[in-house]
């Protein structure tokens, strides 16, 4: 209303607010979008500006071993993570909501720790103990190691839907005569599922682009993606690094449409 | 240190041959110094206590139900692959070399004085890169995603405001390597903006926007701004309105309306977005060593060296243990904010 009252003096103010923050935006945004321009410009190194249009760097990225192994292997391990990830955060959730344990607040802290403590600590540490176990680094081992930092986005998404929803509902089922077991498999599993598959395609692309975690678990022709896209990208800066780029970028798209469908992106405003 | 002093106490009538009832209540009195001492920091740890106290007679009446079971595979999978592994990384960081593979093996400090001493000049170097790189890249990461956070948290479109939240959380979710190697592209002698400013005759030779410390922040902020942002919206979306119409109807301008009620008002946030920022940029790996090049020489790099290159895991554990205790310090803190926020909102 006094926007209306004082409508002129504020307009180069307002434009300048706008402005500043579509740059902001663009500074976010631009950066992805190059990568399209380098994966379908047909200079051998990455040059600018771009002098045509090739799908020959998709090609070399299909088309070579080391690139298509790990790209599978990093499906693989992510697919893994993502059950694993769900079937435990979901139930450390639901424990951490419904089981009335003591220190619930205690305990919630220690299960997110690990997306605040340096992720390439967790790698050195699980390094260090697989190598004092003698158990060398096996896939399961990676496998492990990707679910610890998975679960907690599980339980964040869980969680949040669990806060949210309306207890009374559970309520009303079970003084209808509902066994606490029918209650939880008809009322709260069905009512906490978009959280859980929230949680589980968060896990999915975490798993699928964890680098710090990766870099000392991986062995020799064992490297996920990440890990060689890194490794080769220390030597050569080619348009098959924008082509396998665009892999991650079409994934993470496909991951914040779902999330918006699913329980939509405001759940991720409080982290 | 402690003991020599505690025992010297005039208090204590043992002197200084402390008994082993000497020993017990020195080890009482300093159990009790360090909980004042955590008092005068705000932790009230005696409160802690009796709070949990409470909540175990609310819990004897409302006992833990089966559910609670639940908890059982993600506390094995912690204790497992996450308490043991960081325990074994400390213990490790006072072995001289594997303790299970050599038997000669024995117990040293030597990691920790290699770091101290730093005959080679590059530790105390490294380390203090690392925080300066984490506090100029959380500077500019709040610098920019304050008015982004502000617009979109004051956005009257749900369209707009879904929009620019996918714009955020889209390069969140791509991966760090790629979006490393978007700055690479960009900022490289042949890259986009060298190229550019060359084509357009405004220099003749490339900028050095790369493989320094200015290549390294750049690429940080733009992968860590979005925490940033996403932590601001919270709590900036949480501010009544109201209250900065209430000033400027009372006369303020804009910006001193935004300056003395909306400001304020976000410092919580400001500081939770600020240490998330900080706490993950001194954990950086890829984006240093990518864009740094042989320029920048921060802690999580000499820790991969030290694994990769000289195979030395006991010097690795150390500065791992150095690197983790700075983290735990700004973990803390960003909870106790956290938390104090979540009150607030519950009080509200």
């Amino acid at each position: 209303m006094s926007v209306a009252l004082n409508k002129r003096p504020f307009d180069l103010g307002k434009a300048a607010y706008l402005g500043l923050n579509l740059l902001l935006l663009a500074f976010l945004l631009v950066p992805i979008a190059i990568i399209l321009v380098f994966a379908l410009n047909p200079t051998p190194y990455i040059s600018f500006p771009p002098v045509g249009v090739t799908l020959h760097w998709f090609d070399k990225f299909f088309e070579t071993g080391d690139f298509m192994r790990s790209l599978w292997l990093s499906l693989w391990i992510a697919a893994c993570v993502l059950v694993l990830s769900v079937v435990i955060g979901g139930a450390c959730a639901l424990a951490l909501a419904r089981g009335h344990l003591p220190g619930q607040a205690f305990l919630t802290a220690f299960f997110m720790s690990p997306l605040m403590l340096p992720a390439i600590l967790t790698g050195l540490a699980l390094f260090q103990s697989y190598l004092l176990a003698g158990i060398g680094r096996p896939v399961w081992g990676l496998i492990m190691a990707h679910t610890l930092i998975a679960v907690p986005y599980v339980l964040r998404t869980t969680l949040a839907v669990l806060h949210n929803f309306d207890r009374r509902i559970e309520e009303a089922a079970s003084v209808l005569g509902a066994s606490p077991v029918r209650v939880f498999f008809e009322v709260t599993l069905p009512l906490i599922q978009p959280g859980v598959f929230a949680g589980g395609v968060f896990a999915f692309i975490v798993s699928f682009d964890q680098f710090p975690v990766s870099l000392f678990l991986v062995v020799p022709k064992g490297e996920t993606l990440p890990v060689v896209l890194f490794n080769y990208m220390k030597f050569d800066l080619d348009g098959a690094i924008a082509a396998a780029s665009m892999v991650s970028i079409l994934l993470a798209l496909t991951v914040v449409l779902t999330l918006e469908k699913l329980i939509g992106l405001k759940a991720y405003v409080k982290l | 240190m402690s003991i020599g002093a505690d025992a010297h106490d005039p208090s204590d009538p043992a002197g200084h041959l402390p008994s082993v009832a000497g020993e017990e209540m020195i080890q009482a009195r300093r159990i009790a110094l360090a909980a004042d001492r955590l008092d005068i920091s705000g932790v009230d740890r005696t409160g802690a206590l009796r709070h949990d106290g409470e909540r175990m007679s609310a819990v004897a009446s409302r006992r833990p139900s089966p559910i609670a079971w639940l908890i059982a595979p993600a506390l094995l999978l912690f204790v497992l692959f996450f308490v043991l592994p960081f325990a074994v990384m400390v213990a490790m960081s006072f072995f001289s070399s594997n303790p299970i593979g050599n038997p000669h093996a024995v117990v040293t400090t030597r990691h920790y004085l290699r770091f101290i001493e730093d005959s080679a000049g590059i530790f105390h170097d490294a380390l203090w890169e690392t925080l300066r790189i984490g506090i100029i890249t959380t500077i500019v990461s709040l610098l920019i995603g304050y008015p982004l956070a502000h617009w979109m948290a004051r956005m009257q479109s749900r369209l707009g405001h879904a929009l620019t939240l996918m714009a955020v959380i889209t390069p969140l979710l791509t991966g760090i390597v790629v979006r490393t190697f978007a700055w690479m592209t960009i900022l490289q002698d042949k890259g986009v903006i060298n190229t550019t400013l060359i084509s357009w005759g405004l220099i003749h030779k490339p900028l050095p926007l790369m493989y320094n410390e200015f290549g390294t922040v750049v690429a940080l902020v733009h992968i860590y701004v979005p925490f940033m942002v996403l932590t601001l919206i919270g709590v900036i979306g949480r501010i009544d309105e109201r209250l900065e119409q209430a000033a400027r109807s009372l006369g303020a301008g804009r910006l001193r309306a935004f300056v003395e009620v909306t400001l304020p008002l976000s410092l919580p946030g400001v500081l939770a977005g600020s240490l998330l920022v900080f706490a993950l940029s001194i954990s950086a790996y890829v984006t240093p060593s990518l864009m740094g090049g042989t320029a920048v020489l921060t802690l999580p790099m000499l820790i991969a060296q030290q694994v990769n290159t000289s195979f030395n895991p006991g010097f690795a554990g150390a500065l791992g243990v150095v690197l983790l205790s700075v983290s735990l310090v700004i973990v803390v803190a960003y909870n106790r904010i956290l938390a104090r926020l979540a009150g607030e909102q519950g009080l509200a």
